[in-house]
């Protein structure tokens, strides 16, 4: 197993997570060469910013911080695997006609963001604001998202799944968060033995928070509380601020 | 175990095909061998048939081809793949499997591209497809006549089922004895289910709905020279073991064997028409930065559903302006999705999706019309297992982000997931057309239009509906649906007139003897199946009507008249 220096085992970004002990790390050994590779790189330090300008910079970080709850380290470096994949454009190759290209789509979504701030709160910048109000800012999109509005005129859903697509895809690629969710990553040529409902192999950790008495509805009230409490007391002011400004977008 | 055990017929399957049989024992994945050996023709010989595009039609038109003895030129676009160098156990870095140059999507509902439904490279989309093969129903093939909707085909299921069987043995698939549509048994046993496969058994059984285990194209124990499957539950990332089925290993090695050359890296930018004869001459290609023209006595296109058309209508001359192929304004149109919504559920049990291959057990139960429903047509039922990446799609289009996001992947272990195929009609204004935009290549793009009709968003419903049914059933606290597409075909459909489609039975193309579509976007309907074997049917039936002219000593000319 590749060296491992103290306090680097079983990271989770946050800390969070439900799998005590668990690292997808420690199975290393069992990978294929290739894939160790590919997954082992997402620990390298991130290469310095190609794809967004400083500017963009001050808008997308706290974004993707909020999209992903990322409020304190250790973080994964979204921002940076997305910079990344961006400034080589590795895109899915697709988009939809009345939008461009992704790496065109972030800077022009971006700089609609920046624009709602000043709008919303009185000429400042996105990245001024606190978290609660850029909090509110995001939840706008998502609500128009929901309900199938155009924001800036065009669908806000897909700007939405823009976002949030990048997003999880960076997140959900890193072992930090496979330890966090305790999917233990790449399988081969090992594979696993024992399938089936509440089967474990002896490299899987048991979800330890499910065996206590608290429900996983009331884990997920309390999460959405908690996310409701950043958004909703901002929400509602600018929502007044919107009101009385009489614009729509 | 495997039930094609018998030395009778193991040595019937390798008269045939003996792919399996020529992949290395000594736990690498590739013959390196058989591929340096490899014939290779000169552009300048005029070789009896190239072909464009090596994934489900293309590989085994030119394995059949090759075997009767025809001089056979395979291009792909993309690499010839070697699963222990270019494959990877990751769902994040499996990124290049799949097409990724410019397409645009429009239409009131686009269909994204990518990883979902396309292919790039010897295989295809099959490999990175899940793996499940089911056959068409009988009724598929009259859709128009029995329903009054889509289109009815120039032949019937009885044309297909002695192909259907060849290459369900060829793969090989395995399941139960499939009771729906016409009944049949796979030649290998059906696979232990995991935990997401049991949850559907139990819900569905508690329902009142009919599942059974399969039919999915990975060997059940050992197949030839193919190891068998360790449950591993990276399907669709390609699979590095050599047990699910793909035609980089099914039909390839074969078709190397008997002379075919396999040509990766080779982008088809024009098939090349010569108005005063009729007659394509051959297709231009770019490899390494070099334009070349591989001349051939016959081209056949297998490019699927959006880059077939695509090619075609790049390859314009004075006689055919609007496209080859495109005299009655057909090609491109009434291409097909299917409405693919996945339900997830919620057990106090740990699940653990991810560990079994995501194609597990299936139900053709609603398939069919259903004479008291407002709809026509059904769709199939069959567990799925998104990874982490994909797992967080789901949740996001619950409208979650944030606090609650990240609580519900933490929950990942405990969610069990199964997806509808529903039968989405063919319609005239789905179509392929030629953008403004450019590729690097400096070729126009291809523009994907896609609207759904008043039946396909029923099915969908009626779907998403039946499958919370059986989560709930079995025991689920919480269910959640995402709306999705899954797979393509149409675009050059398969015709009785050139009124009506692009190619005759024969996958022939309207007014051009010599110039032939055998890839998914020749099927006039989808019903509710995946369409893997349903496309390598057509393309081993295609080779057998070619291969038995050309016996007879007729031209591609005389066998239009005859």
């Amino acid at each position: 197993m590749p060296f491992r220096p103290p306090h680097r085992h079983g990271v989770t970004p946050q800390g969070r997570g439900r799998f005590p002990g668990f690292d997808v790390l420690d199975s290393v050994d069992a990978w294929d060469d290739v894939t160790a590779g590919v997954v082992l790189r997402r620990l390298a330090h991130p290469a310095d910013l190609a794809f967004f300008t400083p500017h963009e910079v001050s808008v997308a970080a706290p974004l993707l911080d909020l999209l992903l709850d990322q409020d304190e380290e250790p973080r994964v470096p979204v921002l940076e695997l997305l910079d990344e994949r961006l400034a080589v454009g590795e895109t899915d190759g697709w988009h939809y006609d009345d939008l461009p290209e992704d790496g065109e789509a972030w800077r022009r979504t971006l700089a609609w963001l920046d624009d709602d701030a000043a709008e919303r709160f009185d000429g400042a910048r996105f990245a001024e604001l606190d978290a609660g109000r850029q909090a509110a800012l995001a939840q706008d999109v998502q609500t128009r998202s929901s309900e199938g509005q155009k924001w800036h005129g065009v669908s806000a859903e897909r700007v939405w799944s823009l976002w949030t697509r990048y997003a999880c895809t960076a997140f959900y690629s890193h072992p930090w968060a496979w330890n966090e969710i305790g999917f233990p990553g790449p399988a081969y040529p090992r594979g696993y033995l024992n399938v089936g409902v509440g089967a474990r192999d002896h490299w899987e950790v048991a979800d330890s928070v499910d065996r206590r008495p608290t429900p996983f509805a009331e884990r997920v009230e309390s999460a959405r509380r908690e996310h409701a409490a950043l958004v909703e007391r901002h929400h509602r002011a600018h929502l007044r601020a919107h009101h009385r400004e009489g614009g729509t977008r | 175990m495997s039930r094609l055990q018998s030395p009778r017929s193991e040595r019937e399957l390798r008269a045939r095909n003996d792919s399996a049989w020529l992949l290395p024992t000594d736990g690498s994945r590739t013959n390196h061998r058989l591929r340096d050996d490899m014939r290779r023709f000169d552009d300048a010989d005029e070789v009896d048939l190239v072909v464009v595009g090596a994934g489900a039609g293309g590989s085994v038109l030119t394995q059949r081809l090759a075997r009767a003895g025809w001089r056979v030129v395979c291009l792909d676009a993309g690499p010839f793949w070697d699963p222990d160098a270019d494959w990877v156990s990751d769902e994040r870095g499996s990124h290049t499997l799949y097409w990724t140059d410019p397409r645009q999507i429009g239409g009131s509902d686009p269909v994204p591209m990518g990883s979902n439904n396309s292919g790039r490279g010897v295989g295809g989309s099959m490999v990175h497809y899940a793996g499940y093969t089911p056959r068409f129903h009988p009724s598929d093939f009259s859709v128009l006549s029995d329903d009054g909707v889509g289109a009815d085909w120039p032949i019937a299921y009885t044309d297909l089922r002695p192909f259907y069987e060849a290459i369900e043995q060829e793969l090989p698939v395995a399941g139960q004895d499939w009771p729906w549509g016409d009944p049949h048994s796979y030649p290998h046993s059906p696979h232990p289910v995991g935990g997401n496969g049991e949850i559907f058994q139990r819900g569905a059984l508690a329902a009142g709905i009919e599942t059974r285990v399969g039919p999915v194209a990975i060997a059940n124990g050992r197949f030839g020279h193919r190891s068998h499957c360790i449950y591993r539950g990276f399907c669709l990332q390609g699979c590095k073991v050599n047990a699910k089925a793909s035609p980089l290993i099914t039909h390839v090695p074969d078709a190397l064997a008997h002379g075919a050359e396999i040509r990766p890296d080779s982008m088809v930018t024009r098939v090349v028409v010569d108005d005063e004869s009729g007659r394509a001459t051959g297709v231009t290609y770019l490899r390494r930065g070099r334009e070349h023209f591989q001349r051939a006595r016959a081209v056949a296109v297998a490019g699927y559903s959006i880059e077939t058309p695509r090619l075609l209508l790049l390859s314009p001359t004075e006689r055919y302006a609007a496209g080859l192929g495109n005299d009655t304004d057909q090609l491109g149109r009434y291409l097909m999705v299917q409405g693919a919504p996945q339900t997830s559920g919620r057990f106090e049990d740990e699940i653990r999706a991810y560990k079994a291959p995501p194609p597990e057990v299936s139900s053709e139960q609603f398939y069919e019309t259903d004479p008291t429903k407002p709809y026509r047509r059904g769709w199939s039922i069959q567990n799925v297992s998104p990874l982490p990446i994909t797992w967080a799609e789901h949740v996001v289009a619950q409208g979650h982000w944030g606090a609650p996001l990240r609580e519900y992947l933490r929950d990942f272990v405990h969610w069990a997931t199964i997806g509808a195929l529903c039968e989405f009609l063919p319609q005239p204004a789905n179509r392929v057309t030629l953008a403004d935009e450019k590729d690097r290549h400096g070729l126009p793009i291809a523009h994907f239009s896609y609207s759904q009709c008043d039946n396909d968003r029923m099915l969908t419903q009626a779907a998403t509906e039946s499958m919370e049914a059986i989560l709930k059933a079995a025991g689920a606290s919480e269910v959640m649906t995402i709306d999705r597409y899954a797979h393509l075909v149409g675009g050059a459909r398969m015709a009785a007139r050139a009124e009506d489609g692009v190619v005759d039975a024969d996958h022939r193309v309207f007014g051009i003897p010599n110039l032939y579509v055998v890839d998914g976007s020749v099927l006039p309907t989808q019903g509710s199946a995946n369409p893997a074997l349903t496309i390598m049917a057509l393309a081993a039936r295609a080779a057998d009507r070619l291969a038995a002219q050309a016996r007879r000593g007729l031209t591609e000319q005389q066998a239009v008249r005859a």
